[in-house]
C-alpha cells in the first residue's frame, strides 16, 4: 500500500497537472491579473494629483473629491450594473452585480479584502485631511458606509429595501 | 406596498442621519481618558483599523448552498419515479406508413402501384426536373458528394457563395447564408439572436423546429393565439406595460408565413404595423411560401407588397418548393454576418453538399424562367378547394393561396389521437382503393402544438388538372363511406 502510494506519487510528476482556472467569467477575471492592485492605487493617486492641479483646491478637498468620485464610479460599476457585456455566458450572470460575480462568488478573498480596504483608507485620508469638518465629513462618511455595507459578505445577493432588485 | 417600502426607507434614513449627527458630534468633543485628551475621530479611526486587521485574518469561503439533510435526501429518493424513456407502445404506434419505391415526384410508386402523390411538399413540381438533375450531376463530377467540412473550415465551395448570392438576388436582400439542414435552419437562427432574458412572442401553432429553437434560445417565450392579431396586440400591449426592462432586452415576434400545422397565412401587413409600433423584430419562417407566394414566388413580402427589408430575419427550408435540401436565412448584412460566427448550425455543421447548392441555384433559375409554374400551382389549389367544398365531415382550414391544403374534421370525435386514427383510416382507404397518397402528420411527443391534427394535402404545379379533380372526387367518396360507418 505504501509502495503503491509512493509509486503513484512518483509517476504523478511525469504528467502536467491541469487546474481549472479559478474564474471563468471574462467580466471579472481581469481582476486576478498581477499588477491590478498597484494600478488601482496608482489610478487613485494620480486622480488626486489631477484634481489637485485642475481645481487648485486644498489637498483635503482633493481627497474628498477623489473619495466621492471613487464612490460614484465603483458604486455604479461594482454594485449597480448587473450582468456582463459578453453574450457567450448566455446570461447566467444577468441577476448579479460585478461585485457578486467577482472571484466566482467566493467571499473574503484577497481581492475582495483589497477592495474593502480601499474605501476605508480613502475615507480616513479624506476625513483627516479635511480636518473632520462638515459637510465634507458627512459626505465622506456616507460614501464610506454605502461602499463598505455593499461589500460585506452578509450582503451577498441581498438587495436591502429592494434597491436595484429589478 | 411601494409606499410602505419608501416610508420605511425614509424613517430608516432619518434615524441614520440622527445617529450620524451624534457620531459626528463625537469628533469635535475631546474627552479625557486616563489623563490623555483623546479626540473622537481617533476612536473611530482606531475602530476602523481594528476592523481592518480583523478582516485580514478572516478566511475566505464560498457562500454555502444549504446542504440537504439526511431526511430530505431520503424523501427525495423515495419520491423519485423514473420517467420512461418512451411512452408505452400502443396500437397506433405500430402503424406502418406507406413506403415510396421511387422519387417523391407528383406521381410515385407505393407497394408496386403508381399513385398520385399529395404528401410531398414539392410545390413547384421540380422534383426530378431534368435541369436540376443535370446541375446535380455536373456538381457531383466536379466537387464530389460532400464538402468535407464546416463553412469556416475548408467547407466553403464556390457554389455555396453563388447560391447565397442567387438567393439574396432573387429575394431582393443584401446577403443570405446557407444551412445544411432545412429544419435546423430556424432552430439555429433563433438561438443565434435571442439569449436568456430576451423576450419572444410566438404564434402557438408554429412547427416543432421553431419550438425547438425557442427552447434552445432560453429566452422568455410568450405564445399568442394562432394567427390572431388581436391576441398578439394584447400581449404586446401587456408586456410593454408590465416589463420595465423591455428596452434593455432583445424582443422578437416569431411567425410562419404559411403555417405547416394549419395552412393559414400570417397577416404580414398587420404584423409589420405592430412590430413598428411596439419596437419588436420579426423572425419569419418562409419554408412553405418561398417559391409559392407572390407574383414571382418571392414569398410573403411580395404577396403583401411590403418591402422585404421590413422583415428583420427570414428563414426557409429549401427542401419544399426548391426541391433540393438545406435551408437559408436572409436579412440585412448585419443579420447575415452575425450568423457566420454565432449560429451553431452554420459554424459547426459540415456545409451543404455542393450538388444541393447548385440544385438550389438551378431551381431558382427554373422558377424565374417559368413564372407560369406559379399560375399552374394557383389554378391547382383553387380547383382542389372548389372540389373539396362539399365533403362530409371534413372542412378546409388553410388559406386560399396556401399550397398546403389542410383538412380537419368538422367535429373532433374525442381526443387528438382518435381523430388521427380516423384520418389515417381515410388516408389508408385513399391509398388502397383510389391510388392517392395522402398524409396526416403525426405529432412528435416533443411537439407542443395544440392545434387540431388534420390531413395535409400538398398541391403541386406538377399535378395535372385530372390528378386534382380525381383527388377531390375520391376524397368525397371515401369520406362519405368512412363517415357512414361511424
Amino acid at each position: 500500500m505504501v509502495d503503491l502510494l509512493r509509486f503513484s506519487k512518483g509517476m504523478g510528476n511525469l504528467y502536467v497537472q491541469t487546474v481549472p482556472p479559478p474564474d471563468l467569467n471574462k467580466n471579472t477575471e481581469w481582476f486576478m491579473y498581477p499588477g491590478v492592485w498597484t494600478t488601482y492605487i496608482l489610478i487613485i493617486f494620480f486622480s488626486w494629483l489631477v484634481v489637485l492641479s485642475v481645481f487648485g483646491c486644498s489637498p483635503g478637498m482633493a481627497w474628498t473629491i477623489v473619495n466621492l468620485g471613487h464612490f460614484m464610479v465603483t458604486y455604479h460599476c461594482f454594485h449597480w450594473k448587473k450582468g456582463t457585456p459578453f453574450a457567450e455566458d448566455q446570461g447566467v450572470y444577468n441577476a448579479l452585480t460585478w461585485w457578486e460575480q467577482m472571484d466566482n462568488g467566493k467571499q473574503l478573498t484577497r481581492n475582495r479584502k483589497f477592495l474593502m480596504v480601499v474605501p476605508v483608507v480613502l475615507y480616513l485620508i479624506a476625513s483627516h485631511t479635511t480636518d473632520y469638518r462638515n459637510p465634507w465629513i458627512f459626505l465622506n462618511t456616507i460614501a464610506f458606509f454605502v461602499l463598505v455595507i455593499a461589500k460585506l459578505p452578509n450582503m451577498h445577493k441581498v438587495r436591502i429595501f429592494g434597491i436595484n432588485a429589478e | 406596498m411601494n409606499e410602505q417600502i419608501s416610508g420605511g426607507w425614509e424613517a430608516m434614513m432619518l434615524s441614520f442621519l440622527n445617529t450620524l449627527n451624534l457620531f459626528m458630534a463625537a469628533f469635535d468633543a475631546p474627552s479625557v481618558v486616563l489623563g490623555f485628551r483623546i479626540h473622537g475621530h481617533l476612536v473611530v479611526e482606531a475602530i476602523l483599523v481594528v476592523a481592518l486587521i480583523y478582516l485580514f485574518f478572516q478566511k475566505s469561503y464560498k457562500p454555502p448552498k444549504r446542504p440537504l439533510t439526511e431526511k430530505e435526501i431520503d424523501e427525495l429518493c423515495a419520491e423519485w419515479v423514473p420517467e420512461p424513456l418512451h411512452p408505452p407502445i400502443t396500437a397506433d404506434m405500430l402503424y406502418e406508413p406507406p413506403v415510396l419505391e421511387s422519387a417523391a415526384g407528383p406521381h410515385t410508386i407505393v407497394g408496386g402501384k403508381e399513385v398520385v402523390n399529395f404528401a410531398s411538399a414539392n410545390y413547384l413540381g421540380l422534383v426530378g426536373h431534368e435541369k436540376i438533375i443535370g446541375s446535380c450531376m455536373a456538381a457531383l463530377e466536379k466537387y464530389g458528394v460532400g464538402s468535407c467540412g464546416p463553412r469556416g473550415f475548408y467547407g466553403t465551395i464556390d457554389v455555396h457563395l453563388d447560391c447565397e448570392e442567387k438567393i439574396a438576388k432573387f429575394l431582393g436582400t443584401p446577403d443570405s447564408v446557407l444551412y445544411s439542414y432545412g429544419l435546423s435552419t430556424i432552430f439555429s437562427v433563433i438561438p443565434a439572436f435571442a439569449k436568456k432574458g430576451d423576450l419572444i412572442l410566438v404564434d402557438e401553432g408554429v412547427h416543432w423546429g421553431i419550438q425547438n429553437g425557442l427552447s434552445l434560445s432560453r429566452s422568455t417565450v410568450v405564445p399568442f393565439k394562432h394567427n390572431d392579431m388581436e391576441s398578439l396586440k394584447g400581449h404586446l400591449e401587456r408586456v410593454t406595460r408590465e416589463n420595465k426592462r423591455l428596452k434593455k432586452i432583445r424582443r422578437y415576434i416569431v411567425v410562419e408565413a404559411i403555417y405547416q400545422n394549419s395552412g393559414q397565412m400570417a397577416p404580414l401587413d398587420e404584423i409589420i404595423r405592430l412590430k413598428e409600433k411596439y419596437l419588436f423584430r420579426v423572425i419569419l419562417d418562409e419554408s412553405n411560401s418561398v417559391g409559392v407566394l407572390g407574383r414571382s414566388g418571392r414569398g410573403l413580402s411580395e404577396h403583401y407588397n411590403i418591402p422585404i427589408e421590413k422583415i428583420d430575419i427570414i428563414t426557409a427550408a429549401m427542401g419544399h418548393a426548391l426541391a433540393t435540401g438545406g435551408g437559408f436565412c436572409t436579412g440585412s448584412v448585419r443579420v447575415v454576418d452575425h450568423q457566420r460566427l454565432s449560429s451553431s448550425g452554420y459554424v459547426f455543421s459540415a456545409s451543404l453538399p455542393p450538388y444541393l447548392a447548385s440544385a438550389a441555384i438551378t431551381s431558382i433559375g427554373v422558377l424565374e424562367e417559368n413564372p407560369d409554374l406559379l399560375t399552374k400551382l394557383k389554378d391547382n389549389i383553387s380547383i382542389l378547394r372548389e372540389g373539396l367544398l362539399e365533403i362530409p365531415g371534413i372542412t378546409i382550414t388553410s388559406h386560399q393561396l396556401s399550397p398546403l391544403v389542410f383538412l380537419k374534421l368538422r367535429k373532433s370525435i374525442g381526443s387528438l389521437k382518435d381523430d388521427l386514427v380516423l384520418l389515417e383510416a381515410i388516408n389508408d382507404k385513399m391509398l388502397k382503393e383510389e391510388n392517392i397518397l395522402l398524409s396526416a402528420p403525426k405529432r412528435s411527443t416533443l411537439d407542443n402544438c395544440k392545434l387540431p391534427c388534420g390531413v395535409r394535402i400538398c398541391v403541386s404545379a406538377g399535378h395535372s388538372q385530372d390528378d386534382v379533380l380525381k383527388l377531390a372526387m375520391s376524397l368525397k367518396r371515401v369520406a362519405a363511406s368512412i363517415f357512414a360507418e361511424i
